[in-house]
């Protein structure tokens, strides 16, 4: 596929790849996303705002000069102040991560200074670039330093520096996600508007979508990290009651599948409240939930591909790289989408025919 | 009935989350401390950091009040308020632009004033309004959809409506504001966001001060008279909000 390289959130000319449960697979303009849903089909969406979370500065012990991207966080209740963190070397989103420097040694009680940012490394956390971070001060302030001071977490197929309002979705609005909920650029006013007159629903759920990608193979295997999440009481009604109309619950990013489906693991049903993912979504996951997922197009051997391998089995997958390529979609989180029906299972092809990817 | 439902309009405001830009004079400061007082959680944004730190200052102990430092007419400002503001209240469900620019002061002739003078008061008066309001709009109907209420009222002037000489930049830029007000509330009604466009009418503030400097300021209405209106079109708005959606949830198609 072609990298979308760049910051356009709704190209006019975006496409759809849309794959039914049957495994049939046509293509879209992207606008004709509504066409796709019926009378008391629920929409739900991530309406996390994405943090500027790529904070320069230096690693006081060694003074050398280090990124720190904000990576995850134990709660979305007062969740500024205590982070996950990656830490690389010098150099910025320019370098691949693949070929970043590694950062000094990093150790529990290391000061950071990230512009006006004061951290300490907490602890590492089972490798030596990933770590528990506490910034000092007050709330306020740490909201204004990474305001002010961040940068949003991008990486080397994008060459312009993105903005905030680049990464942040029109339907934002939630503190808090590190890398951008990039399914919901999808969405806009008019595609809302038009949703809701074909009798089908929106709401939205608050997911702190993690990194994508680290550059560094043992700290990728671990992704997704685990992410807080929040169910608003409106979300949980509304899903219950798409269920007892027939309704399809259609997710728009792996993150809203990831916060459904944990929700609902304890007995198939999506309460509201605060709770946090820590499951990974692969080919032998049993759904519960979601039963149509709208997301970007993804690269085979990442988590959101695995994620999607629990909607499709591998040949439709497969089939639908070839169309992908064939038709010059578009990748990462600017690129075209797809949507894909989960698929009537079937206890044989749930086993699928690959090995699955070590956990 | 939900967490959210406010009954009426002496509560509110009660523990509904406001934005107030340009709270630290005039206008936005008193309209801080009357939302304050009313039991909402503030935030307010003002150019000046020492200002900001003062007025915060002042307002402490409660806890309810959040100053933050940006420039509604610099672009590069809207989002990390945005940010800080969702930060500290944890979303939105009223956003006051009250911030305004004047254009030139003196106030000159429309054939005389700059260019500049005029993009001044564009920036302040519409597109940083219209900016934060957009960055704010996914938020504003988060808490439309969790029958929070969610409420923008722009800051107007009667200047929007009569052509009075010498308010050129001003009175353009505040019929811009009122227009925008008014479409965007024709095209988010069904998101559940309601637009306000207000007059406050000639109040004695510093903005007034530079505009009319020899002005009878005995004669001048106070901010505070002006704050308690808007509050209370403001309390208005989310009732009658509520009640809209009270009346849907009594339609056999609703939710059960």
């Amino acid at each position: 596929m072609i990298a979308a390289n760049a910051p356009v959130q709704r190209r006019s000319d975006a496409k759809l790849l849309v794959i039914d449960a049957n495994g049939r697979i046509t293509d879209a303009p992207r606008s004709a996303l509504p066409t796709l849903l019926r009378r008391f089909d629920l929409l739900v969406a991530n309406d996390a705002m994405t943090l500027p979370g790529s904070l320069a500065g230096v690693h006081v012990p060694t003074g050398r000069a280090i990124e720190v991207r904000l990576a995850g966080c134990r709660s979305l209740v007062d969740a500024i102040g205590r982070f996950t963190g990656v830490v690389f070397g010098a150099g910025d989103f320019r370098t691949r991560t693949e070929d970043r420097p590694l950062p000094p040694t990093l150790a529990g009680g290391d000061r950071l200074a990230l512009g006006p940012l004061r951290a300490t490394i907490e602890r590492t956390l089972d490798h030596p670039r990933l770590v528990a971070l506490r910034f000092e001060g007050t709330p306020a302030s740490i909201w204004d330093g990474i305001a002010h001071h961040g940068c949003p977490i991008q990486y080397a197929h994008m060459p312009t520096r993105l903005a905030m309002w680049d990464v942040w979705t029109p339907i934002a609005g939630a503190a808090l996600a590190f890398e951008s909920p990039s399914a919901g650029f999808v969405l806009d006013w008019k595609t809302l508007a038009a949703i809701r007159a074909r009798g089908a629903q929106f709401v939205t759920v608050t997911h702190a979508a993690g990194l994508s990608s680290t550059g560094d193979a043992d700290l990728d295997r671990r992704l997704p990290l685990d992410e807080p999440y929040r169910i608003p009481g409106t979300a949980a009604r509304a899903i219950a009651e798409a269920k007892r109309r027939g309704g399809r619950v259609i997710a728009v990013g792996t993150t809203v599948v990831r916060a459904l489906e944990h929700a609902a693991s304890r007995d198939g049903i999506v309460p509201a409240g605060n709770a946090v993912a820590t499951q990974r979504i692969g080919a032998e996951t049993a759904v519960h939930v979601v039963d149509a997922i709208v997301s970007g197009t993804h690269e085979p051997g990442t988590s959101h591909f695995e994620l999607l391998r629990a909607f499709a089995d591998d040949l439709t997958l497969r089939r639908a790289a070839t169309e992908l390529e064939a038709r010059g979609y578009r990748t990462h989180e600017f690129g075209d989408s797809v949507f894909i029906e989960r698929r009537v299972r079937c206890p044989a092809c749930a086993s699928g025919h690959e090995p699955r990817l070590a956990a | 009935m939900d967490n959210g439902y406010r009954s009426n309009r002496s509560s509110a405001l009660l523990g509904a989350r406001i934005a107030i830009t340009g709270g630290t004079s005039g206008l936005g400061l008193a309209l801080v401390r009357k939302c304050m007082a009313r039991g909402a959680a503030v935030a307010f944004i003002a150019r000046t950091r020492e200002r900001v730190e003062r007025v915060a200052e002042d307002l402490r102990p409660a806890a309810n009040v959040h100053g933050i430092v940006g420039d509604i007419a610099r672009k590069d400002d809207i989002h990390p308020v945005a940010l800080q503001i969702l930060g500290a209240l944890g979303g939105v469900d009223v956003l006051v632009n009250n911030a305004s620019s004047l254009g030139p002061t003196p106030l000159a002739l429309l054939s005389d004033t700059e260019c500049e003078d005029f993009d001044a008061a564009l920036a302040t008066n519409v597109l940083g309004p219209f900016r934060l309001t957009k960055a704010l709009l996914g938020a504003l109907a988060k808490s439309a959809r969790e029958r929070r209420g969610a409420v923008v009222l722009n800051v107007s002037s009667d200047a929007a409506i009569n052509p009075y000489a010498g308010w050129g930049a001003y009175g353009a830029s505040k019929a811009a504001l009122n227009q925008m007000s008014r479409i965007w509330n024709e095209e988010l009604v069904d998101e559940g966001i309601r637009f306000l466009s207000v007059d406050p009418g000639d109040m004695d503030t510093p903005l007034h001060a530079a505009a009319v400097p020899d002005a009878d300021r005995t004669a001048l209405k106070r901010p505070e008279t002006a704050a308690r209106e808007l509050a209370d079109r403001i309390a208005m708005a989310l009732t009658d909000l509520a009640a809209s959606r009270a009346s849907d949830q009594r339609e056999p198609a609703s939710l059960a």
